[in-house]
């Protein structure tokens, strides 16, 4: 069963574009990563989806019901971290956290202790008086502490010190094998590829690519680093399946994919000084997404 | 309930603030009063003198100022405005303050709809409003008793207070609903006070000019004269009717337009 399942989603603030047509689904128990720039419509659909904003036209259903119709109903399985936590100033955090627990069903104050040891969180102090980097975990222990069978995280990690971060990975990974389902947005391709099985890219307010997070990577992109002995015209490797093309000081770079033979061909006829062929990494397969309509 | 006894507890302070000013005006104005009756007729004479738009400025109109309801009656239209002032403020932040301090987010992503949150935050701004009343209420007739010199005014003033709660509540529900509509958070609450003072202010046009007479209908703070209400003459129907209209209106624009809007995040 599909956990969550969007349908030609839109929404439009104003005249404003926040996002266009989106659909896609996150079946039950994977990591479903959500790239796309900053402004790129993540947000807005993450808020779509917990009905804090309504869409112009199509749907979102999760657990199979509608999000919006449903909303409160589905919203008691559902943890949600924002990108930016903002809280009660005078509260402390374990009244913060109990307040946040009593909207739910379940007892989760044996949950909130074992949460805040994981996190290294002080649950005595006041809200106001903490850091950016504990805010974000108060955040974090508030979006599981009810134990959700969704978790949306919408760029969990930004003001996490990488010991945090992978702390919080482990935590997000073990809530995954407990059977929870991850909806992961994030601008930064290392985490997700660290994390996610599968993802969505979006950009400009459309998805342009829902793909396996191995496909990506082993969909024969290659990197190629070609130093000429002459100046070579950069046209010259302007063939089909080449992206990012760039020329710089007599070394021109690409990355292709497709038919390696077209490239060997083309290599054979010139005299090179050098050659370097690498594995891509994830950001720069996902560049010529984000550049292709600049 | 648990939101309804958060935000009892998040306006504990500034409530307690509030009535402990209230109780202060109160004991300083019937001070004044204590002062004023020493010196007698003369200042009668001299209010007597006043023209009549100074009269309506001050909120004197007929009230005989050296009798203590009279004087009272007076006080009344400053108590009035900073309950509504109170009211108005209290009922625009409640709802728009998420938004403004971007608890949105944290808040309305629970398992509860957005009617029953609102619903809470409504049933604790009542609270608060009535603790205000019934604070007024009750240091007004301690305060007023010490100086009353003739038969009790106790009546008076419960009537006085019921016609200020139904002032508190129609600008408290003109904050929700302002607060509901609104689509900038951080304009609800001065929006609703600039209302206030808007239908105050015609208020006192209203009092000091015959040509405004038609205006009262639309500022409630003509809705409750005081020199009526405790000449005996009590509540008027169109006004109750008006009222209630009022409360009505604002209270279900507060509940659909915030249940069908985009929170700011």
């Amino acid at each position: 069963m599909s956990i969550i399942e969007i349908n030609n989603l839109t929404k439009y603030y104003g005249k404003a574009r926040g996002i266009i047509d989106v659909s896609f689904n996150v079946e039950e128990g994977e990591i479903f990563g959500f790239i796309g720039p900053n402004g790129a419509g993540k947000s807005t659909t993450i808020r779509t989806l917990l009905s804090l904003i309504y869409p112009t036209s199509g749907n979102a259903k999760i657990f199979g019901k509608d999000c919006i119709e449903y909303g409160p109903e589905i919203r008691q399985d559902i943890g949600y971290l924002p990108s930016e936590v903002f809280y009660y100033d005078n509260m402390k955090v374990i009244d913060l956290l109990k307040y946040s627990a009593s909207f739910y069903k379940k007892d989760s104050s044996k949950r909130i202790n074992e949460l805040a040891e994981i996190m290294d969180l002080d649950l005595t102090k006041k809200i106001d008086d903490l850091s950016f980097g504990n805010k974000k975990k108060v955040g974090i222990v508030q979006g599981l502490l009810h134990e959700p069978k969704l978790i949306i995280l919408d760029e969990p990690t930004s003001g996490l010190d990488p010991l945090m971060q992978q702390k919080f990975f482990d935590l997000i990974l073990e809530e995954n094998k407990k059977g929870a389902t991850v909806l992961f947005s994030s601008h930064i391709l290392g985490e997700v590829q660290k994390l996610c099985n599968r993802v969505a890219i979006i950009k400009e307010g459309r998805i342009i690519k829902v793909e396996d997070i191995k496909t990506l990577q082993e969909s024969n992109y290659k990197k190629f680093k070609v130093e000429a002995t002459t100046g070579l015209d950069k046209g010259y490797f302007d063939i089909a399946g080449v992206n990012n093309l760039e020329t710089k000081n007599n070394i021109i770079s690409f990355i292709f994919s497709g038919d390696i033979n077209l490239i060997v061909e083309k290599l054979s006829e010139i005299k090179i000084a050098n050659l370097w062929v690498e594995e891509p990494s994830l950001e720069e397969i996902f560049m010529h997404y984000y550049k292709k309509e600049d | 309930m648990n939101v309804f006894l958060k935000e009892l507890k998040s306006h504990r302070k500034s409530l307690i603030i509030w009535c402990v000013c209230i109780v202060l005006l109160i004991a300083m104005g019937m001070t004044k009063y204590g002062a004023f009756v020493k010196t007698g007729e003369s200042v009668e004479e001299m209010f007597e003198a006043l023209p009549d738009a100074m009269k309506g400025i001050f909120g004197f109109g007929t009230l005989n100022i050296t009798e203590v309801m009279g004087y009272y009656g007076i006080f009344f239209l400053y108590f009035v405005l900073m309950a509504t002032i109170h009211a108005a403020m209290l009922g625009a932040s409640i709802i728009s303050k998420e938004e403004r301090d971007k608890t949105v987010e944290f808040l309305y992503t629970k398992p509860a709809t957005r009617n029953k949150i609102i619903t809470s935050k409504i049933l604790a701004a009542f609270v608060n409003v009535l603790i205000f009343n019934i604070t007024t209420l009750i240091s007004s007739i301690i305060i007023v008793g010490a100086y009353n010199k003739g038969e009790s005014v106790n009546s008076d003033i419960i009537m006085l207070m019921g016609a200020m709660f139904i002032l508190q509540l129609m600008f408290m529900f003109i904050g929700t609903g302002i607060a509901a509509t609104t689509k900038k958070p951080k304009l609800a609450t001065s929006i609703s006070t600039g209302i206030l003072l808007f239908t105050y202010m015609l208020s006192i046009a209203v009092d000091i000019s015959d040509k405004l007479e038609k205006f009262k209908y639309i500022t409630p703070f003509k809705y409750f004269d005081a020199k009526i209400l405790i000449s005996g003459e009590g509540f008027e129907a169109i006004y109750i009717v008006l009222s209630v209209v009022i409360i009505a209106v604002f209270s279900s624009m507060t509940f659909i337009f915030y249940k069908k809007r985009d929170l700011n995040v």
